[in-house]
């Protein structure tokens, strides 16, 4: 099953996505990134219907880039999680919705604060201390309401996901066995090993 | 009974009119008295013939709603569908933790239920699934734990008297109970603990949890847990655990009740409302973290903005 | 016949270079960046006895006459010379734009992309056949957390620049040896506003500031609410500006003439 969780820590978000690329009962690829940079300091995570997701997540990554160039500086995380929630509640009141679930973890240079978005496939908007989706987020949530420390440090953030993602493997029936982890801090985005 | 007997007898007012009517209203299902204060009459009254249902935009959705019709289609009305029980064995014996939601669809019927059901002095039960199949059936195993008792000598293993359970519920398979318990105590093996559930299911474990909230305790009792936790450790996990899944399962909630199984027989530890361990903790009691459990409360003045030093200044 | 086209380094079409005339016979507007703030004054021109102010007695909903300071958005005050009904139009288009990015991105429009977005329209008109310029220069005071507080100009050619002070309209030449002689980079903006008073008042035609001739704003940052806060003043406000600066007419001196 598809699970993505993201958290918040002092100057920093973690973003962490499965790997696994699923088709009815056949895992077709265990090695898939489902986290875009979107720009130097934006993540986005996205799961949902196959097809959409990508088709979705390239139309984001792509206009993003065209508002930098045209306007010389990025758009703040909170003006992008703007932009893709209108996108996608234009989307639903189309003929063919796109039903992508989104995670975008972004750091505003401008006040210097790590911001985080819970987007769903209706257009929701949250911007939370820790998010996740999936069936992950049935066992993760009250596990982040305990642990989760806004002033964490990169290490102690990483090690409160990694208590997420023992989590999902130890109940959950299909749990993803891998999953690939981003973070953007001050200095950018950059993937790192749990 | 009345409406029953009024309804075939042949010279009854009632039945006349009913007659005159019989080819539009035709409910065979229901006695007049469910029809309230019309008598049934309602449509004959106003000259269209009409059923009284349910004010709402789609009447078929809110029975559905306020019925069971996933375990059992035929079913009525059957509440408790939400709920969180947990139990875990550790080295000070059981600890069993549980909500007080009852809920009918979207509706919350009732925040007081007692979904520990004390079968007897060192035999507990918990309540999840149907409400009352669970109260009548696990008081009928009290009884049988008895006469056992009686009979034997000695009291009866809490691996009996699951069994027990559970070869009563599967007899009535397919027939429309629906539990989720555990079965808790202590016997001549320490303390044990076994889960059994109307599909006939029975696991003996260290650590379940059981109902709709039940992801969101285990979040939190996964955690925590190890086997040589004190007493005040375990409560206290027990405790957050309920708290958890009350604050994130919205058909779970309102209070939560804390019991420990120790060699003696069980004892009630107590009541603690969801709200106020949100906002305040437990109180003062053995294993309080002395403040609120919520995020919001824990985290209170704490933020992620890391400003560099020079802006910080300025 | 090509110096026609050919002024300093941007060859403009010859009803560009009538616009830009006009504009700088137009009443003054002046801007100076500070720290702190920006502050906008504007000299109007369109005054007489006869003319009805009442609705600007209290400067409507948000402070000046609707003459020539303009709230574009809650983070820009706009300041116009040139063609008034020109410069209407703009300021409605600006409005717009502003609120447009608003609905999409959910924050104020920064500054240079609202600059930005009237200069796009301003080209155009520039470009197509048959199309007459606007013949309105804008001076833009804002605020955005990218750069915080800026100024900027633009002119009917569709160019715009960024100024720590700067002047359009009529003397901005007199204005602009001024401001360079007396401008100091670490302004706060309180000093902003008396060298903004004190230039105008070398500038002005007319030998006294007062209300009726003069318009004012500026823009701060109010820490409390965490936001841009933009002040045009309502004539009541200037005349007791002008007074506490020691820039008031004289009592004495209007009863003489």
């Amino acid at each position: 099953m598809e699970t993505s969780f993201a958290l918040t820590g002092k100057g920093y978000v973690i973003i962490a996505a499965d790997t696994t690329a699923a088709r009815s009962i056949v895992k077709m690829k265990v090695d898939e990134d489902k986290i875009k940079e979107l720009s130097s300091h934006l993540l986005m995570s996205y799961s949902g219907e196959p097809g959409d997701t990508i088709q979705f997540a390239e139309y984001v990554e792509r206009n993003i880039r065209l508002y930098q160039i045209r306007n010389l500086y990025p758009l703040r995380p909170a003006a992008a999680a703007a932009w893709i929630r209108r996108s996608l509640a234009e989307s639903l009141r189309s003929r063919h919705p796109y039903s992508v679930n989104l995670l975008l973890g972004g750091y505003d240079i401008a006040d210097h604060k790590p911001n985080l978005y819970w987007i769903d496939y209706l257009g929701t908007v949250v911007e939370l201390p820790f998010a996740a989706h999936g069936y992950g987020s049935y066992f993760a949530l009250s596990l982040l309401d305990r642990y989760h420390n806004p002033e964490a440090s990169l290490e102690e953030g990483l090690a409160t996901l990694k208590r997420c993602i023992e989590e999902v493997a130890k109940r959950l029936i299909v749990s993803p066995d891998r999953f690939k982890v981003k973070v953007v801090d001050k200095d950018g985005t950059r993937e790192v090993e749990l | 009974m009345n409406s029953l007997i009024q309804r075939y007898a042949g010279s009854s007012a009632a039945s006349q009119q009913r007659r005159n009517v019989s080819t539009v209203d035709d409910d065979d299902e229901f006695s007049d008295a469910m029809w309230g204060s019309e008598a049934g009459f309602g449509s004959l009254a106003k000259g269209v013939p009409s059923f009284m249902v349910p004010s709402v935009p789609d009447p078929a959705a809110f029975l559905r709603l306020h019925t069971d019709d996933h375990a059992d289609p035929s079913c009525k009305i059957k509440i408790q569908h939400g709920t969180t029980t947990l139990a875990f064995r550790f080295q000070g014996g059981v600890i069993v933790a549980v909500d007080s939601r009852a809920t009918a669809g979207s509706y919350v019927a009732s925040g007081t239920v007692k979904k520990v059901i004390e079968i007897n002095p060192y035999l507990l039960g918990t309540m999840a699934g149907g409400a009352a199949d669970c109260q009548y059936w696990e008081t009928y195993l009290g009884m049988h734990c008895r006469l056992h008792e009686l009979r034997n000598r000695e009291r009866i293993s809490v691996s009996a008297a699951s069994k027990y359970l559970s070869n009563l519920v599967y007899s009535y398979k397919g027939m429309g109970l629906s539990m989720g318990t555990m079965i808790c105590g202590w016997d001549k093996t320490g303390p044990a603990l076994f889960y059994v559930d109307s599909d006939g299911t029975r696991l003996k474990g260290d650590l379940f949890s059981v109902g709709s909230g039940s992801t969101f305790a285990y979040g939190v009792l996964d955690q925590g847990y190890r086997w040589d936790l004190t007493d005040e450790e375990a409560q206290e996990l027990g405790r957050r655990s309920i708290y958890a899944a009350g604050h994130r399962d919205a058909f779970s909630g309102n209070t939560c009740n804390l019991y420990h199984v120790k060699e003696h027989g069980w004892d009630f530890i107590g009541n603690y409302d969801i709200t106020t361990l949100h906002y305040d903790g437990p109180g003062n009691v053995s294993g309080s973290p002395g403040h609120g459990y919520g995020y919001e409360i824990r985290v209170e003045g704490q933020t992620s903005a890391n400003p560099p030093e020079v802006v910080a200044q300025a | 016949m090509a110096r026609r086209y050919d002024s300093r380094t941007t060859i403009f079409s010859p009803e560009v270079e009538y616009a830009m005339e006009a504009i700088s016979h137009a009443g003054t507007v002046l801007g100076v960046l500070a720290k702190d703030g920006v502050v906008l004054a504007a000299e109007k021109r369109v005054t007489g006895k006869l003319l009805d102010l009442s609705s600007a007695k209290d400067g409507g909903g948000y402070g000046g006459s609707g003459e020539k300071m303009f709230l574009l958005n809650s983070n820009v005050i706009g300041g116009v010379a040139g063609i008034t009904s020109d410069a209407n139009s703009l300021v409605n288009y600006a409005r717009t734009v502003a609120q447009r990015h608003l609905l999409q991105f959910n924050e104020d429009i920064p500054v240079e992309l609202l600059a930005q977005r009237l200069c796009d329209m301003k080209q155009g008109y520039t470009q197509y056949g048959g199309l007459r310029p606007f013949g309105v220069s804008l001076l833009y005071a804002g605020y955005d957390p990218h750069y915080r507080f800026q100024l900027y100009h633009s002119d009917p050619s569709g160019n715009y620049s960024g100024w720590k002070a700067t002047c359009i309209g009529a003397n901005n030449g007199t204005a602009q040896s001024l401001l360079k002689q007396e401008y100091k980079d670490d302004i706060g903006v309180e000093e902003a506003i008396g060298l903004v008073l004190r230039v105008m008042s070398k500038t002005m035609d007319s030998t006294t500031l007062g209300s009726e001739k003069l318009e004012f704003a500026v823009l701060t940052y109010d820490e409390v609410a965490k936001e841009p806060k933009a002040k045009i003043y309502k004539p009541a406000d200037i005349d007791a500006l002008l007074k506490a600066q020691g820039l008031a007419k004289d009592e004495d001196t209007e009863m003489k003439s």
